[in-house]
C-alpha cells in the first residue's frame, strides 16, 4: 500500500503534477528478464525514482507487503505464476498502482489486466520516456485517491473543465455539451492519463445495462470529439486505445 | 439388444419378416396408414367386383349349380306356404350374382339350369320336363331369356370395370414411380449442392449425417454416424446426427462396444450389423437395429456409415429389395434402397475428394512455407542484420574506453540505436503477423469500429516513429461514415503498411492523401495516394506478392540507397483485406504517384445511432446561470448530436 510514503501523497493544491514530480517514489519491478530489470532500474534511477527489482511473482508479492512501493511495474510472463494472477492476488489486499509491462499485445490481455485492477498497460518494446510518463500518471492518481476531494479545475492543452460550474471551454470558447457528454468527459478527466476500458466507461456513465455497447460508445465519442477537439479527425485530447478503450491525454 | 452384446459380428442372416409391419416412427405410421387405406379400397372393390385371379372353373360352375339348387329350395319352401306368381324372379337374382362374381359362363349355365329346375319342380305337371299350360311356356322362356341377357350384360359391365381398375392401378403405380424418381433427383441434387457449397470438412460431415437421417427417416433411419479413417487408418466418428439424444448415444456406444463391427465393414467392404427381434419403441435408447455400411469409392473403402433405427433399415444396409405385400410400397422401398445406395456413393466420393484436397493443401503449405523460409533466410541477412549492426556499432562505440564523446555525437549514436530498434520491432511483428495469417490463426476478431479511429491511431503511431515527419498528410473523411465490422489491429496494420509505403516512394514535402467514402455498392472505400514515382502497369498486381519489391527503383530525389523493406507489407495487407471480405488493389499514374485502395463490406445490419442521452438534471443552468451562455437555458433534453456552436 502506498500509505507510508507520505511524500507522494501531498494533496495537490494548485498543480496536479506536484505529487508526480516528487523524487524518490518507490518503484517495484517484477520481471524475470534481467536485462529489462537492469535497463528499467537505470532509466528510472536517472529520473530519480527508487527502484527495486524481483524476478518472480511470489517475491513480488512479498516485496509489496514488506517494502510498500508506490507503484508496481509487472510483467505478465513470469516463471512461477501468471502476471494476471499476481495482479488479481495483489488487488485482494492492496491498492498500489500497477503498470503492466508485457510483450503480449493482444487487446484481450490488456482488457483482462485493466479490468482486474491494473492501472495501465505498456507493450514491450517500450520507450523509457513513455514508461516514466505512465508512472507519473499512476502516482498522481494514487495521491488523488488518497484523500483530496479532487480538483475544481481540469486543464489539458486548450481544454478546460470547471467541475464546480459544469463549464467546459476549448481555446477560451465555451463548448456546449449535453449532460451525458459532460459526464463522459468528466469521468475521463478525473482519470486523466489512465486507460479507461469501454466497459468501465459505459458502466460508470450509462450503468450495467450498457456494458456491451462499445460500438455505440465509439459513435458517441466521435460526436464528443467534434465538440472538444480542434481537429476531430486527429484527436489530441480524447485518445483511442485501440480495442481497449479511451484515455484523456494530460498536459505532460 | 444389439448394443449390449459383447463385441461380435452379426453377418446378415437374420431377416425379420414380421418386423416390417411394426411401424413405429411417425413416417412409418403414415406409411402404414396409407397401406390400410388401399386395403380398404380393395376390399370395397372385391365385394362388387370379380377378384384378381378368377377361381377355378369347377368352383365357378359348381357355384352355379349350388346357387340354382339353393334358389329352387327357397322357392319350394316359400311355395309350400304361400303362392307367389313371379317367384321365378329369385333365379334372376342368382344369375345376377353369378354373372357379376364369376362372369358369363356360370351365368349362362345357371340360366339354363334355372329354366330346367323351374320347369321340373314348379310347373305342372310336376317332376317332368313337359309343360301343361302353354301360358307357362311363356313365363318359362321369359325367365330363360331374361337370365341370359342379364348375365351377359352384367358380365360385360364387370369386364369394363375390371379393366378400368387395372388401368387406374397402373396409372397410380407409374405416378408413384414418377414422384419417387423426381424426389430422388431432387434429393441427390440437394446433396450435390451441399457437397459443392460446404467447404469446411467437419461442417460438411455434420450436414451429410443430418441429411441421411432426414432423407431416410421414412425407411427407418433414426440416427446416423459418419466414421472416417484417420492418418493411422483408425476409424474416427467425424459426425453424427442427431448430435445428441439417446439414439446417437446408442450408435456411438454401439460403435465403441462393437468397434470391430465398423472396422470389419471398413476392412471387408461389406455391411455388417444387427437387427433385434424385440419390439422397438421410438423413445428407447436401444435401437431395434444398427448397421455399419462401407462407403466405397471404386474398390476402395473410404469410410463407414453407421445407421440405427427400426429393423427396416436392414433393407437399406444390405441393398436388398424388401418383401412387401403391396406392390406400391415395394416400388417405393426399392427406390429408397437405390437412393440410399446413391447417397453412399456420393458421400464416399466426397470423403475421397476431401482427403485428396487435404493432402494437396498440406503439400502446398509445405511448399509455400519452404519458399517462405528460403526467402526469409535471404532477407534476414539484410533486414535483420542491418539494424542489429547499427545497434552493435553504436553501443560498442559508446562503450569504448578512453573516448569522450561530445554531446551531439552521443546523441547521434543513441538515435541510431533507437531507430534501428524500432525497425527490428516492426520487422518482427510483420513476420509474426504473416506467419499467423498464413497458418490461418489470425482469423479477424471483428467488432464495429469507425475507420476514422483506426486512421487516427495509425497516423499518431507513425508520427511518433517519425515516419510521416517529412510528408503532408491530408485527411478527407466524411463525418457520417458508418461503423464497419473489422479487426482493429489488422486494419491498423494495413493502413500502416500503405501509408509507410507512400512515404517511402514519394519525395519529402509531397502530399499523402487519405480518403474514405461509402460506395453505392454498400462498401467503405479507403484510398491512400502519394505523389511519388508510381508503379509500372505490369507490376500493379505483383506488388501484392510476398517478398516482391518494385524492380529497378530509382528515386530521383533520393540521395541514399533505395528504400528498405521486406516486401511483406502489401502481401500481409492483401491477406487481411481478403479475410475481411474486401478488395485491395493499386492504381498508378506513372510518374505522378500511386494510389492504394481497399474496400470493406458494410453489412446491411450495421448498428446505427448512438447511446441514449441520460436523464440527468442540467445542473449547470441552476448552479451557474451567470456563466451560461444564452443558449443554455433550454431544457436538458438536448440532442446528443448537437454541434459545437461556432
Amino acid at each position: 500500500m502506498a500509505d507510508d510514503t507520505t511524500d507522494s501523497r501531498t494533496p495537490p493544491a494548485e498543480s496536479l503534477n506536484l505529487a508526480a514530480r516528487q523524487p524518490g517514489a518507490r518503484v517495484l519491478v517484477i520481471d524475470d528478464e534481467p536485462e529489462i530489470g537492469r535497463a528499467v532500474r537505470t532509466g528510472l534511477a536517472g529520473a530519480h525514482f527508487t527502484v527495486e527489482w524481483v524476478p518472480t511473482g511470489v517475491e513480488g508479492l512479498e516485496q509489496v507487503a514488506q517494502w510498500h512501493p508506490d507503484v508496481v511495474i509487472l510483467d505478465l510472463s513470469l516463471p512461477d505464476m501468471d502476471g494476471i494472477e499476481v495482479c488479481r492476488e495483489l488487488r485482494t489486499w492492496s491498492q498500489v498502482p500497477i503498470i503492466v509491462l508485457s510483450v503480449r499485445d493482444r487487446e484481450a490481455d490488456k482488457i483482462t489486466a485493466l479490468e482486474l485492477g491494473a492501472d495501465d498497460y505498456l507493450t514491450k518494446p517500450f520507450g523509457m520516456g513513455e514508461l516514466i510518463a505512465r508512472l507519473r500518471v499512476a502516482l498522481r492518481h494514487a495521491a488523488q485517491g488518497a484523500g483530496s476531494t479532487g480538483p475544481a479545475l481540469f486543464r489539458t492543452g486548450t481544454l478546460v473543465m470547471d467541475f464546480e460550474r459544469r463549464y467546459v471551454t476549448v481555446d477560451g470558447r465555451e463548448v456546449h455539451l449535453t449532460p451525458t457528454e459532460y459526464e463522459v468527459l468528466k469521468y475521463l478527466a478525473l482519470n486523466v492519463g489512465k486507460v479507461i476500458t469501454h466497459r468501465t466507461l459505459l458502466h460508470a456513465v450509462w450503468g450495467p445495462a450498457y456494458d456491451d455497447e462499445a460500438h455505440y460508445l465509439r459513435v458517441f465519442i466521435n460526436q464528443l470529439r467534434r465538440k472538444i477537439e480542434p481537429d476531430p479527425s486527429r484527436p489530441r485530447y480524447l485518445l483511442t486505445e485501440p480495442g481497449v478503450g479511451y484515455r484523456l491525454r494530460g498536459t505532460d | 439388444m444389439a448394443v449390449q452384446q459383447p463385441p461380435q459380428r452379426y453377418p446378415l442372416e437374420s431377416p425379420d419378416p414380421e418386423a416390417a409391419s411394426k411401424a413405429e416412427t411417425p413416417a412409418q405410421w403414415r406409411r402404414a396408414l396409407s397401406t390400410v387405406r388401399s386395403d380398404l379400397r380393395e376390399l370395397a372393390a372385391r365385394a362388387f367386383l370379380p377378384g384378381e385371379r378368377p377361381p377355378s372353373p369347377l368352383l365357378r360352375y359348381g357355384a352355379a349349380v349350388v346357387g340354382v339348387a339353393l334358389a329352387s329350395f327357397c322357392i319350394a319352401l316359400i311355395m309350400s306356404r304361400v303362392h307367389i306368381e313371379n317367384i321365378s324372379l329369385l333365379y334372376l337374382l342368382v344369375v345376377l350374382w353369378l354373372a357379376s362374381k364369376f362372369g358369363r359362363g356360370p351365368a349362362v349355365l345357371a340360366s339354363v339350369l334355372a329354366f330346367l329346375a323351374y320347369d321340373f319342380f314348379f310347373i305342372p305337371p310336376l317332376h317332368r320336363l313337359t309343360v301343361g299350360d302353354p301360358a307357362e311356356w311363356l313365363s318359362l322362356f321369359a325367365l330363360l331369356a331374361t337370365s341370359l341377357v342379364l348375365g351377359q350384360l352384367t358380365a360385360a359391365v364387370q369386364q369394363r370395370a375390371r379393366e378400368a381398375i387395372a388401368s387406374e392401378r397402373k396409372a397410380v403405380a407409374s405416378e408413384h414411380q414418377a414422384i419417387a424418381s423426381e424426389q430422388r433427383t431432387a434429393t441427390l441434387y440437394a446433396l450435390a449442392q451441399l457437397l459443392v457449397t460446404t467447404g469446411d470438412a467437419s461442417k460438411l460431415y455434420a450436414a451429410l449425417a443430418e441429411r441421411v437421417v432426414q432423407v431416410f427417416s421414412a425407411s427407418g433411419v433414426a440416427a446416423c454416424v459418419l466414421l472416417v479413417p484417420d492418418d493411422e487408418h483408425l476409424l474416427v466418428p467425424e459426425a453424427s446426427a442427431p448430435d445428441t439424444g439417446p439414439l446417437a448415444q446408442a450408435l456411438s456406444i454401439a460403435d465403441r462396444n462393437n468397434v470391430s463391427e465398423a472396422a470389419w465393414a471398413f476392412e471387408h467392404g461389406a455391411p455388417v450389423g444387427k437387427s433385434a427381434h424385440t419390439s422397438y419403441t421410438g423413445t428407447s435408447a436401444n435401437p431395434e437395429a444398427h448397421y455399419f455400411v462401407p462407403l466405397k469409392s471404386g474398390q476402395h473403402v473410404v469410410g463407414v456409415l453407421g445407421i440405427a433405427g427400426s429393423s427396416a433399415i436392414r433393407a437399406l444396409a444390405t441393398r436388398t429389395r424388401p418383401k412387401s405385400e403391396h406392390p406400391g410400397a415395394a416400388t417405393q422401398n426399392a427406390a429408397q434402397v437405390e437412393l440410399f445406395s446413391a447417397f453412399c456413393d456420393q458421400i464416399a466420393l466426397t470423403l475421397e475428394r476431401t482427403a485428396l484436397r487435404e493432402r494437396a493443401i498440406h503439400a502446398e503449405v509445405l511448399q509455400e512455407s519452404d519458399r517462405l523460409k528460403n526467402a526469409l533466410l535471404g532477407s534476414v541477412t539484410h533486414d535483420l542484420r542491418t539494424p542489429l549492426a547499427s545497434i552493435k556499432a553504436a553501443t560498442s562505440s559508446l562503450l569504448q574506453p578512453g573516448i569522450e564523446w561530445s554531446r551531439e555525437d552521443r546523441r547521434e549514436l543513441l538515435c541510431s540505436i533507437d531507430t534501428s530498434a524500432d525497425r527490428l520491432n516492426r520487422l518482427v511483428s510483420n513476420l509474426l503477423d504473416l506467419s499467423r495469417l498464413e497458418a490461418g490463426v489470425a482469423v479477424p476478431i471483428k467488432d464495429w469500429y469507425l475507420i476514422g479511429d483506426v486512421i487516427a491511431t495509425v497516423l499518431d503511431q507513425l508520427d511518433l516513429a517519425g515516419v510521416t515527419r517529412e510528408h503532408h498528410i491530408v485527411l478527407n473523411l466524411p463525418q457520417d461514415l458508418p461503423l464497419v465490422s473489422i479487426d482493429y489491429g489488422q486494419i491498423e496494420q494495413v493502413l500502416t503498411n500503405l501509408i509507410e509505403n507512400a512515404t517511402k516512394y514519394s519525395p519529402a514535402g509531397s502530399e499523402i492523401r487519405i480518403e474514405a467514402r461509402v460506395l453505392p455498392s454498400s462498401e467503405l472505400e479507403v484510398r491512400v495516394s502519394d505523389q511519388g514515382i508510381g508503379i509500372p502497369p505490369n507490376e500493379l498486381r505483383a506488388v501484392f506478392d510476398k517478398f516482391y519489391r518494385v524492380q529497378h527503383v530509382h528515386l530521383p530525389w533520393a540521395t541514399t540507397r533505395p528504400p528498405v523493406g521486406t516486401g511483406l507489407g502489401l502481401a500481409i495487407s492483401a491477406n487481411i483485406i481478403q479475410a475481411h471480405g474486401g478488395r485491395i488493389w493499386a492504381e498508378s499514374r506513372p510518374g505522378e504517384g500511386a494510389t492504394f485502395i481497399f474496400t470493406l463490406p458494410i453489412p446491411a445490419d450495421h448498428p446505427r445511432g448512438t447511446l441514449p442521452e441520460l436523464d440527468l438534471p442540467d445542473e449547470k443552468s441552476e448552479t451557474a446561470p451567470q456563466l451560461a451562455s444564452s443558449s443554455s437555458s433550454e431544457p436538458s433534453a438536448r440532442g446528443a448530436a448537437k454541434e459545437v456552436p461556432a
